[in-house]
């Protein structure tokens, strides 16, 4: 819900800054407690004064920003898999197992990053050089 | 003298039979893979004084991309604006043919319900080709379904996209081996966005149409035409 007192309450609240920073990516504003900041760089809120589902949301650290560069916990915390976030719970911690990346990524689809199939297998045909034998 | 991955498979074997695992397992993997021919590049051609040629036979030539192109010029930027402007336009106001073929479509009707709320990213299924500007193609193509498909693309307004929903407009899926299935609505439109899936889920399907946003944000439309 957004009304005119609410929007004023949380501008109140966040300051003229946050304000055109949040209208520029959410859309709303909306005042809360930062939950934690992920390694991407991602600040994630809560206020559970909101509606529901509308109680935890994302500051993205891009402007281009996109979904996946939300980390897998901070994900289930943010789509209500999750009552803890993932600073708090022992399991979602990153950076403890050996196989894990050391950094966040995103999808790179769209970019020169992006994944491109190839074949692993030998190919069955190739080229060859003509010869033609001399006419007499 | 074995060649180099005989022995590392034998090495293996032997590792097996004895279980010691004094070698770590990624180290394996790697020697395992390792192969010389690099088979993404084994087609290319070669030219009579060994220079790459292209698949049409032409002199192969480095050409810069376009995201590598510098703005030069206050034409650029000017005309820079006005791509931002009308791709603003165009990624805000999406307006879809609804192509529901099976039961991706459900998925895509789902979009359109309030928990996912297409309509605040300014998307409304139209029902007439000549309103939309995007098709989602949801489900299996059949043969007998794609000459409809193609006449419903053609009857869309330039500019137009297409998005792929599901593996079996994306490849055939599980119809691949069917006789009378399209393997892939993409042998029949242009594809902008493929959603893997079977069926993708909403959410997977709207993080497609934000890709597809994102592409049209990209979208030179007026530097494209200036450059020529």
């Amino acid at each position: 819900m957004s009304t005119i007192v609410r929007t004023l309450r949380n501008l109140r609240k966040i300051g003229i800054k946050d304000y055109g920073h949040q209208m520029q990516y959410i859309g709303d504003t909306k005042a809360g407690t930062l939950i934690g900041v992920d390694r991407y760089g991602n600040k994630y809120f809560e206020n559970l004064e909101e509606l529901p589902l509308r109680t935890r949301w994302v500051d993205y650290k891009e402007k281009e920003y996109d979904p996946s560069q939300i980390e897998p916990g901070w994900h289930a915390w943010i789509s209500y898999m999750v009552d803890q976030p993932p600073t708090a719970d022992k399991i979602l911690q990153t950076g403890v197992r050996t196989w894990e990346l050391p950094e966040h990524r995103p999808t790179l689809t769209l970019s020169r990053a992006a994944f491109k199939t190839y074949s692993t297998v030998k190919p069955k045909y190739s080229a060859w050089e003509p010869v033609a034998a001399p006419r007499n | 003298m074995l060649p180099p991955t005989a022995r590392v498979i034998q090495d293996v074997s032997h590792l097996r039979s004895r279980l010691v695992p004094s070698i770590p397992r990624f180290q394996l993997a790697a020697r395992l893979s390792t192969s010389s021919n690099k088979s993404a590049t084994a087609l290319e051609r070669q030219g009579h004084s060994s220079q790459p040629l292209t698949a049409s036979g032409k002199i192969r030539r480095e050409m810069p991309l376009l995201s590598q192109e510098k703005k030069e010029g206050a034409m650029q930027y000017v005309l820079t604006t006005l791509d931002q402007v009308a791709n603003w336009a165009r990624q805000s106001s999406l307006w879809p043919m609804t192509f529901g073929l099976a039961c991706c479509a459900v998925e895509m009707m789902h979009l359109s319900t309030p928990r996912y709320d297409q309509d605040r990213l300014g998307i409304i299924f139209r029902a007439s080709p000549r309103q939309s500007d995007v098709m989602i193609v949801a489900g299996t193509l059949t043969n007998k379904m794609a000459p409809a498909l193609r006449q419903v693309y053609d009857q869309m307004p330039d500019p137009r996209w297409v998005v792929s929903m599901g593996s079996c407009a994306n490849g055939g899926g599980y119809y691949h081996y069917s006789y009378s299935v399209v393997r892939g609505c993409d042998r029949i439109v242009p594809v902008d966005v493929y959603v893997p899936g079977c069926p993708p889920t909403s959410e997977a399907l709207m993080y497609g149409i934000f890709q597809l946003q994102k592409k049209m944000r990209h979208t030179r439309i007026t530097r494209m035409w200036y450059r020529r």
